[in-house]
């Protein structure tokens, strides 16, 4: 277990560095290098994460682990993008049946909805912020504002539907 | 006395009452005006203070109090123009806030109505009830990760490291032997029946996972302020609470709880802390022990040898002296030779004195060097894993308790209270393991909290019962009681007071197997000088905590032998035999069961 925490943490270390190194750049740089350095990002981001499986042509992710506070709130409070968010727990077996399909959910769109994934054991202060109570529980936020949730398991054409909803279809 | 006289000394007083703060009239030999005083002083209150016995009049001044507040002795106290009486309630009204409140420092001075340092079950309890009566309160919780770096979520130790993982781990071995039963009522499977560690361990994890989440989901319910850091006292009113990231914080309260409970001590010998795990690893081993040895014969020792041997393993307890100090022995050695006849090997009177690793792995290969405790024998084992189980310290050591004056036993860690669970130091109170001597069980940690946070905010007066308290061992063959067991019985009322009622018992369950005949056991020790009133209850045999639990509500109640007599067994159960018991242990009568 120890072991397994461990590598978490080197992980979850390298995959902060390497992602706010080209984010720095960016901040003093010009306006086609801005575009150039975030594609560096979330190719480099695609390339860490495990659950990164969907890279689109324009090589933005649109499903990714949520790292911390900070990240959530750039990725998915600020994101152009409707984000469905999946509060998740390694020891919750029904979050195992769900993750896989509302990533299927997710692929359909094409690019018209991310999904931010948040282990609640390891960012719990998020968890309680957004009043969840059992896992899983998945948020639909648009703009920064939560609009729709559900807590539990559904078949793939209830997220269907969820999804839909969410980017007004 | 000449009223006039009289009229000056009582304006006198009014006007010290209506222009201090605080005014103490005293007698400068009184030990209770001594006391409260002092309690000032501590207080950091400046008073005024009038020594009846020292000043001109002072007879005369006591007569115009008695006349003033109907008191006659001294101390007699007023803080902010109001009477609070002597000694006694002088302290009630500090213990009850009210003289905080009418020194009016209370609401403006803490951050906290209490602080709660330690998540574990008594302090869960304890803070979510404060909140519930409407007080702020905050609850502080750090697990220190076990030399091999295991660590665990918000819970403390039952939830786990203690009785779920222990009773779930328990279970996997009972139904091993419901396995080997079933194919003797009938259930046909292929020979071959394996248990997968991993599937087990994870299985138990994922559900302490699931326990810990709803704790912190309840906290936030409950608006109870979790700091998930560890807490120690740096002032009277102020501890430090330093995150897993070094970040130090600073909180005041007006009272604190510790609740701290206790974790596994080390030998202190060679290799123990390298190479040797405790329960806090054992559940959230990631591979299977395999050969263990288990060091000790606490509880903890019994059932975790107990389902190691259940699942299969090779497994030996090394044993210093005797089995479950404290409880029944005749019990004790019940369960004991139950184990023996199931596999458990016994190594008894020996000390572990070094453990040296052979080979790493997952398990690796120890090997353990002992002394025999009466002679000079010397002997070596190998095992792939070392368990253990010699008993628990209190984590009272490094709370900066020193720093404020709690008392704790020196010996071992323990923090003496009195009946309300509070320390020497007021505002300070105690709850769960960590108090000398009352019972280490989680229940009772969550009775002491709930009802002392109703007394300190919710103006109650029900104190904590400590006697007759169920509880059960988890060997595989299961140890209830509730009340004394034989020794201590004897020692308080004498042998020729006490009769003793026994019995052998085989479960219906056990007979088509044709398994553990007579080795199941029933006894209850009634006291002949109060109408043969139960004081202690002990039963060995399948699902103890369940037959143990109702017994406990009647020992409540004061069951009598005849009452006991009087009631209708549920047939065919274990827990009948209660109802029928005749035989004494005086009569040495014959205590085999033979059919219905």
């Amino acid at each position: 277990m120890a072991a397994r925490l461990l590598v978490r943490r080197i992980w979850t270390a390298s995959a902060k560095n390497f992602r706010l190194l080209p984010a720095a750049s960016a901040a003093s740089s010009s306006s086609s290098s801005h575009v150039s350095s975030l594609n560096t990002s979330t190719h480099t981001r695609s390339f860490l994460s495990p659950s990164c499986v969907l890279p689109l042509s324009s090589h933005r992710c649109i499903s990714f682990n949520v790292q911390d506070h900070d990240d959530f709130t750039e990725r998915v409070i600020n994101s152009d993008l409707p984000v469905l968010v999946d509060f998740h727990a390694q020891w919750c077996g029904p979050c195992k049946i769900l993750g896989p399909r509302l990533e299927k959910a997710i692929a359909k769109q094409k690019g018209r909805v991310a999904m931010a994934k948040v282990d609640i054991d390891e960012h719990t202060d998020l968890a309680i912020e957004y009043g969840v109570t059992a896992v899983p529980t998945v948020i639909a936020m648009r703009k920064g504002d939560v609009i729709d949730q559900f807590v539990g398991v559904k078949d793939e054409d209830q997220l269907d539907s969820f999804v839909n909803k969410l980017i007004g279809q | 006395m000449p009223p006039v006289e009289q009229g000056q000394i009582k304006a006198r007083i009014k006007e010290l009452i209506d222009t201090k703060g605080v005014v103490i009239f005293s007698k400068s030999y009184c030990p209770y005006c001594k006391k409260v005083k002092e309690l000032f002083a501590e207080l950091n209150v400046t008073y005024e203070v009038l020594e009846l016995d020292l000043i001109e009049n002072g007879s005369n001044y006591q007569d115009v109090l008695v006349e003033m507040t109907g008191q006659k002795t001294v101390p007699n106290v007023f803080v902010n123009k109001t009477h609070i009486g002597g000694c006694d309630k002088t302290m009630q009204a500090y213990k009850d806030g009210l003289l905080h409140q009418l020194l009016g420092v209370e609401s403006t001075t803490y951050d906290y109505d209490l602080i709660v340092i330690g998540g574990g079950s008594g302090g869960l309890a304890c803070s979510k009830e404060a909140a519930a009566l409407g007080k702020k309160a905050m609850v502080l919780d750090y697990v220190v990760p076990t030399p091999l770096g295991t660590s665990w979520g918000l819970g403390g130790t039952c939830v786990n490291v203690g009785c779920i993982p222990k009773k779930l781990m328990h279970q996997t071995a009972l139904l091993r032997s419901s396995l080997e039963d079933a194919r003797k009522f009938g259930w046909e499977f292929s020979e071959a029946v394996n248990h997968n560690w991993e599937t087990m361990k994870s299985a138990v994890n994922n559900y302490i996972g699931s326990l810990n989440w709803g704790y912190r989901v309840s906290l936030r319910d409950k608006n109870v302020n979790y700091v998930n850091a560890y807490g120690e006292f740096v002032e009277p009113h102020k501890i430090k609470a330093t995150n897993k990231r070094g970040k130090e914080m600073f909180y005041t309260a007006a009272k604190f709880i510790l609740a701290t409970g206790e974790r596994p001590r080390y030998l202190g010998i060679p290799g123990d802390k390298e190479y040797c795990i405790t329960s806090d690893d054992l559940f959230y081993l990631p591979y299977c022990p395999g050969k263990t040895l288990v060091i000790g014969a606490s509880y903890v020792a019994l059932e975790c040898g107990g389902f190691l041997a259940g699942l299969g393993l090779d497994v030996t307890i090394m044993v210093r002296s005797i089995l479950l100090r404290g409880f029944d022995q005749d019990m004790a050695n019940r369960a004991g030779d139950h184990m023996e006849t199931h596999g458990v090997k016994f190594l008894r009177q020996y000390v572990p004195v070094k453990v040296e690793q052979l080979e790493a792995g997952t398990p690796g290969r120890l090997k353990v060097t002992a002394k025999s405790t009466e002679t000079d024998e010397i002997i070596e084992g190998e095992y792939n894993t070392v368990l253990i189980a010699v008993g628990r310290d209190a984590c009272t050591g490094n709370i900066g308790l020193d720093k404020v004056g709690v008392m704790v036993n020196p010996n071992t860690g323990k923090i003496p209270v009195n009946d309300e669970e509070q320390t020497n130091i007021p505002h300070i109170y105690a709850i769960g393991d960590i108090l000398e001597g009352k019972w280490e069980l989680t229940p009772v940690a969550i009775q002491a909290g709930k009802l002392l946070a109703r007394r300190l905010f919710g103006g109650s007066t029900v104190k904590c019962d400590y006697v007759n308290v169920p509880t059960t061992v988890f060997t595989p063959l299961e140890y209830g009681s509730c009340g004394l067991s034989e020794e201590k019985a004897i020692e308080r009322y004498g042998e020729e007071n006490l009769e003793i009622f026994h019995s052998l018992f085989w479960p219906l369950e056990y007979t088509i197997p044709n398994r553990d005949n007579n080795r199941c056991y029933a006894k209850i020790i009634c006291n002949k000088l109060d109408d043969n009133r139960v004081i202690g209850f002990h039963y060995l045999g399948p699902n103890a905590g369940e037959v143990t639990q109702g017994f406990g509500v009647a020992m409540k109640c004061g069951v009598t032998k005849e009452q006991l007599d009087s009631t209708i067994g549920i047939h065919p159960t274990c827990a009948e035999i209660f109802t029928t018991m005749a035989v004494t242990k005086r009569s040495g009568g014959d205590i085999k069961q033979a059919g219905c």
